[in-house]
Parts: C-alpha cells; sequence; structure tokens
C-alpha cells in the first residue's frame, strides 16, 4: 500500500473507536465535552506518532520474544513525556483528563499499531499509520465529545450553540450518555458503510 | 545462550535509553510545570485568603529556607507578599498536614499581628461528602481572626468547630494551619518591613 493510503485508511477503514472498536476507555470516558476529546485524542496521536516511529526503526534489532516488552517500555516512556508536556503546558487539560493520561499507555490502539503495522513496516509508512490512526481517533473523540457536549450540557468547546429555552439531557455527559451515544454513532456508520460498495 | 545475552542487551539499552530521555524532558519542564501549578493551583487560593494588596503576589513570591529537615536538607517555603505602598501587611503561604487519607495541603493568609486573614484548602483527598466538607466556606471562614492560640480545637482551647463526622479531616487541617502559624515569627522577621 502506498504511504498516502496508510495515512487515509485511518479516518474511515480503520478508524479507531467505530471501525475497529478499539481504545474505548479513553472513548467513553473523556469525552464529556468536545475540547477534552480533542485533548485526549492529539495527546494519543502523539504518542501513537512517535512510538510507532521508534518501534519501526529498532524493528530489526529487538528479538521477537521481547518485543512485547520494549515496546510497552517505547510506548511508556513516550506517554511520561505527553504527560509532562501536558502538565507544563496545558493545566487545565491536564487536570480534566485526569488519569486518563497515564491510561494513554495501555490503550490498546497503540500497542496494536506498534504490534500490528509498525513492527513490520518501514518508517515512512509507519509514521503514515500513526498519524492517520491518531487524528481519526481524534475526530472521532471530538465528534462524540461535540454531540454530547451539545445536548448534556447546550455548548460547544465552552461557547454556548442552543437556543435559550433548551433544556440540558445531563444524562450526556454522565457515563450511560457515552455508551447510548457511542450506540448510535456505531449504528450510523454501519449503515453508511453498508451502502457503500466493499472494496 | 546468544539469544539471551542479545535481549538482555537490547531491553537495557532500551530502557536506559528512555530513562536518560525521561529525565532530560522531566528537567525541560520543572519550571514551566511549578509555573502552571502556582498559576491554576495556588493563585485562586492566594486571592481567596489575601485582600486589599496592589502588587501582584505571585510575581513578588520570595523563597525561605526555614531550617533543615530530618536528613539535613533545607526547608523551603515559599511566600507571597501583599503589599500597598510598598509595603508588606499580609502574607500568605503554604502547609500540609495528613488528614484522613492523604495530605491535606492549605494556603493560609496572615496578618503582620500573626492573625489569620483566612485559609484555603488546594489539594485533598478526603472522603466525599464527609471530610470533603473541609473546603466549604461554613468551615473555613471560622479561621478569619484566630491566632496560633484558638486555631484549635475547643477541647483544646480553641474556637474551631470540628465537622461532624469528620474529626480527622478537621484535625488535619488544624495541624495544617498551626504548623503554618508556628512558622510564621520566622517569615515575619524576613519578610515584614519594621
Amino acid at each position: 500500500m502506498s504511504v498516502a493510503k496508510e495515512f487515509t485508511k485511518g479516518f474511515w477503514q480503520e478508524l479507531p473507536p467505530f471501525r475497529l472498536v478499539l481504545g474505548l476507555c479513553p472513548t467513553l470516558a473523556v469525552t464529556t465535552a468536545a475540547e477534552n476529546g480533542m485533548g485526549m485524542g492529539l495527546a494519543t496521536t502523539f504518542v501513537l506518532v512517535f512510538s510507532n516511529v521508534i518501534v519501526s526503526i529498532l524493528r530489526k534489532f529487538i528479538p521477537a520474544k521481547v518485543r512485547i516488552a520494549s515496546y510497552i517500555v517505547v510506548i511508556a516512556s513516550f506517554v511520561v513525556m505527553a504527560e509532562l508536556l501536558l502538565q507544563a503546558y496545558f493545566y487545565p487539560l491536564y487536570k480534566a483528563l485526569g488519569i486518563f493520561v497515564p491510561l494513554i499507555v495501555v490503550n490498546c490502539i497503540i500497542l496494536g499499531r506498534a504490534e500490528a503495522f509498525a513492527s513490520k513496516n518501514p518508517i515512512i509508512h509507519s509514521l503514515a499509520d500513526g498519524l492517520g490512526i491518531g487524528l481519526g481517533f481524534t475526530i472521532s473523540l471530538t465528534v462524540l465529545g461535540g454531540i454530547r457536549e451539545i445536548l448534556g450540557n447546550g455548548t460547544l468547546f465552552g461557547a454556548s450553540v442552543v437556543w435559550s429555552t433548551f433544556e440540558p439531557l445531563k444524562f450526556m455527559v454522565k457515563a450511560p450518555g457515552a455508551f447510548v451515544c457511542l450506540g448510535f454513532l456505531l449504528g450510523l456508520m454501519n449503515i453508511i458503510s453498508r451502502k457503500r460498495p466493499a472494496h | 545462550m546468544r539469544d539471551l545475552i542479545k535481549m538482555i542487551v537490547v531491553l537495557t539499552v532500551i530502557c536506559t535509553t528512555s530513562g536518560v530521555v525521561l529525565s532530560y524532558v522531566n528537567q525541560a519542564t520543572k519550571e514551566p510545570r511549578e509555573y502552571q501549578y502556582i498559576k491554576f493551583v495556588q493563585e485562586p487560593s492566594i486571592k481567596a485568603v489575601l485582600s486589599g494588596y496592589e502588587n501582584d503576589p505571585v510575581k513578588d513570591r520570595m523563597q525561605l529556607a526555614m531550617g533543615e529537615d530530618q536528613e539535613g536538607r533545607t526547608i523551603e517555603t515559599t511566600v507571597f507578599p501583599a503589599k500597598k505602598d510598598g509595603k508588606t501587611f499580609e502574607v500568605a503561604y503554604s502547609s500540609t498536614a495528613k488528614g484522613y487519607h492523604d495530605l491535606i495541603e492549605v494556603m493560609v493568609g496572615v496578618r503582620a499581628d500573626g492573625k489569620l486573614t483566612g485559609i484555603s484548602i488546594m489539594t485533598h483527598t478526603e472522603t466525599p461528602g464527609l471530610g470533603a466538607r473541609i473546603v466549604e466556606s461554613q468551615f473555613t471562614d471560622q479561621f478569619k481572626g484566630l491566632d496560633l492560640e484558638t486555631a484549635k480545637l475547643p477541647a483544646e482551647g480553641g474556637k474551631v468547630d470540628a465537622l461532624s463526622g469528620a474529626t480527622f479531616s478537621t484535625v488535619g487541617v488544624i495541624n495544617a494551619v498551626d504548623t503554618a502559624l508556628e512558622r510564621f515569627p520566622q517569615i515575619k522577621k524576613e519578610v515584614f518591613q519594621p
């Protein structure tokens, strides 16, 4: 596959939370607002891109038996880096994401890409793959967070977007709202992909 | 055997590199992280306990050495002075004490005469609904105007009413405030102009 194709597959074919149905823990937990979803997505993208590149560079040196341990060390290092950078430059976001920043390390998308893709492909392809999947994840989380924020709080990125008599559905920003919203989006995407001709 | 050695070498190299890089990033982000912490955690508390100042207490902050702990390391306190006409009339600084679960970090504001202008709880992990009520103004407002003698439980001759069902949390806050007030004479010497 070409580099461009590796990049674009993350936006539909292998869109992480909806098509691969991976990484659901942060998807459900932090998407209470569009901004949190986007922040989480970008932090994950940062980790994903760099861990993919490093794993791809090291793929010929890492013995098969200790590969998972090596990948986790690489991923964990970038997660700690992301956490320190968030703390240093985006403190309110760091507070809002809380425990889910360190938990990026166990996000199965990242280890999944390292194991399934970066360990078998050249650096440029791995970079494109990480960037595509990461941005797909970011867009998914932002959309999910946006829908929940509009319905549950009447705002989008903190700005009011609804008419004045709108009564926010508080349950949309709580845990059940996350499941309901994710379910509807999954269903919608399945309908769309069924109508599209198969590849 | 060769496989085993290769595995050990590769993992060691990866972990060492990771450690070196992380310690570098940790050093590089130390200052901005401290600044953000002051801006988002301490500044709201400073504003809550100090009033009527014309300067920027965060910008004018001072590091004071407060003696040494058991292991010989210097204990430092960051003091935020409130100034009017160039003269310090109040200071804010923080101290910690053990609550029911973990440490409670309290910002205290103290006037030149050693009386509290107010306290504000910065961080705590007390039980929601019980100990967590230490952040409510109904509780913290009691400390206004108290000094080292009176910032204690009534049983010890003080004037602080404990929160019902949260004695440990209350005592934690009182201990933190008292620790802060015990340090005040030394701070007074260095900060307040005669």
